[in-house]
């Protein structure tokens, strides 16, 4: 067991450090209704795995300026546009992966990115990588202790905090940037469709089971950290696949919670 | 006298057609002004032009002497509709304390505290304050929004139609509150009571504003169908309404 924990114990930091940023982040994410947005940070960030490849440039660089960039471009555009702002979320979702694909054809040699990009690899966290994580967890709960109240009330009341003069579009700017940082921070060892999943499912049973944002951040960040470091240990004795096996979880989780929630609700 | 708010010609239109057109009235410090007038006549979209939720098509708007944008700072805001995320886990009691907020102020002290208790006493809704704001029924959601408007300890108070949507008994407890409440006060209202509430004038908008200076003239609910604009144009120009 000891000697399984050392074997695994990048593997564990990182599940500490992205629940952390799942609670804070994923929590944030959910009350504001930004998932689809943050989806679309996340798919179309692959423009900056092709960028690394085609430019030989450090691919942790690239894509985290490629996402600080669609994060960017989405929150000017949800001011400039914000009628047309799903047509458009969608636009960029398809030409950041597309420009990602097109510019790794055009690369020589053999590439397996994309695949990478989907399943990560969590067995296998270089250091770096943890570096990387835990600065963004620091400055991302620098940000939420300093600006909590802010985020809250303007996340189910906009117009109340326009007519307050709160910073409204400084903290959406923000929130935006913070998601694609802790996006990009995970990916390259959970895999798009692993963060996907843990960004959304422990924040909304934290919803749920809670009765304000602090205790949602803490349950959604305990939830995620539980659900990996089962998945870890069940992939591990199991011989599967740590994506898989995670993902398996927290979708019965999630199935079950949302059954218990139906029978409640329901007369 | 100090002028609370000055509208100069206020256009209004949100595509091609206005909704409000050269509108100009002043509003005393202190003053207690009703607005009716039918459903699509314009009267929220006016209430959001004073906050600068909206900007004018033409004309000028200003709150103790600044635009709205700076101005409405000193307003504190009941909505009509609430279209906010009623998932989130939040507590009644952070709600009305969202209302010490400000572009300056960032976080809860104890004086914040203080107020919302009292704010709390005074709305009756104590016993609510735990609650989290989406298990709330409509009405008390509305006290509870009135609540965090009274945080904001505004200098003038802009409520619409505060009391659509509560009972009998809160309806009577809201209009004696705003009778106690020393403020400018602009009560967008469907209820003909609102206007035996001591208010000082009435604006009647329907695309454009009919003002009736003088609310001890006879003009009681009992006769007036004050939605039907023609009977208000017809008892204005009787009584000394300016158009
Ligand atoms: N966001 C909008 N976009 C386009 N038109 C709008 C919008 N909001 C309101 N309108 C139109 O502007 C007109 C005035 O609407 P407003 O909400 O100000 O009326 P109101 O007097 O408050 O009515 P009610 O008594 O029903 O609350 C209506 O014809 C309405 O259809
Ligand atoms: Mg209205």
């Amino acid at each position: 067991m000891v000697a399984l924990i050392e074997l695994l114990s990048n593997s564990l930091i990182a599940a500490l450090l992205i629940s952390i940023a799942i609670g804070i982040i994923g929590s944030i994410m959910l009350i504001n209704r930004y998932n689809y947005l943050a989806a679309s940070i996340a798919h179309g960030s692959y423009g900056g795995v092709g960028i690394a490849l085609f430019f030989s440039l450090p691919l942790l660089l690239s894509t985290t300026l490629f996402a600080l960039f669609l994060a960017l471009l989405l929150a000017y555009l949800s001011y400039k546009e914000p009628k047309r702002l799903d047509i458009l979320i969608s636009v960029i979702w398809a030409m950041g992966m597309s420009i990602g694909i097109i510019l790794s054809d055009l690369t020589p040699g053999y590439h397996s990115d994309l695949l990478a990009y989907l399943f990560g690899n969590i067995l296998l966290v270089p250091n770096d990588d943890l570096y990387f994580m835990g600065i963004v967890d620091c400055i991302v709960l620098l940000f939420v202790w300093q600006n909590f109240h802010y985020l809250i009330a303007i996340a189910y009341d906009k117009e109340f905090a326009i007519t307050r003069n709160l910073p409204v579009k400084m903290m959406h700017t923000l929130i935006l940037v913070f998601i694609a940082l802790t996006i990009v921070m995970s990916i390259r060892s959970f895999g798009l469709i692993l963060v996907i999943a843990l960004f959304s499912i422990p924040p909304f049973i934290a919803e749920k089971i809670t009765k304000n944002a602090q205790s949602m951040m803490l349950a959604a960040a305990v939830i995620a950290f539980f659900l990996i470091v089962a998945g870890l240990f069940l992939a591990y004795f199991l011989n599967i696949s740590a994506t898989a096996a995670i993902i398996l979880l927290a979708s019965a989780i999630f199935l079950l919670f949302f059954k218990g929630l139906k029978s409640t609700t329901s007369p | 006298m100090q002028l609370a708010i000055e509208v100069k010609h206020l256009f209004f239109a949100y595509e091609k057609e206005y909704v409000l057109e050269d509108i100009s009235a002043t509003i005393k410090d202190r003053e207690y002004i009703a607005i009716i007038g039918p459903n699509g006549g314009g009267k929220s979209t006016f209430v959001k032009l004073l906050l600068g939720l909206l900007t004018p098509t033409k004309g000028t708007i200003t709150i103790y002497g600044t635009p709205p944008s700076k101005g409405r700072e000193l307003i504190g805001y009941l909505p009509q509709n609430i279209h906010f995320n009623l998932d989130i886990p939040l507590q009644a009691r952070e709600v009305i304390l969202h209302g010490r907020l400000s572009a300056k102020k960032r976080t809860f002290d104890r004086d914040d505290l203080q107020m919302l208790e009292h704010i709390a006493q005074q709305l009756h809704i104590t016993h609510l304050l735990n609650k989290k704001i989406g298990e709330l029924s409509g009405g008390e959601r509305q006290r509870v929004l009135l609540a965090r408007a009274l945080a904001t300890k505004p200098k003038i108070l802009i409520l619409d139609e505060p009391t659509a949507a509560v009972d009998f008994k809160t309806q009577k407890e809201i209009y004696q509150l705003l009778q106690e409440l020393d403020l400018t006060k602009i009560v967008v209202s469907h209820d003909v009571n609102i206007l035996l509430q001591g208010v000082d004038r009435v604006f009647y908008i329907n695309r454009k504003l009919y003002i009736h200076n003088n609310i001890n003239l006879p003009i009681t609910p009992q006769e007036g169908h004050f939605c039907e604009m023609e009977i208000f144009e017809k008892l204005g120009s009787e009584n000394g309404c300016t158009h």
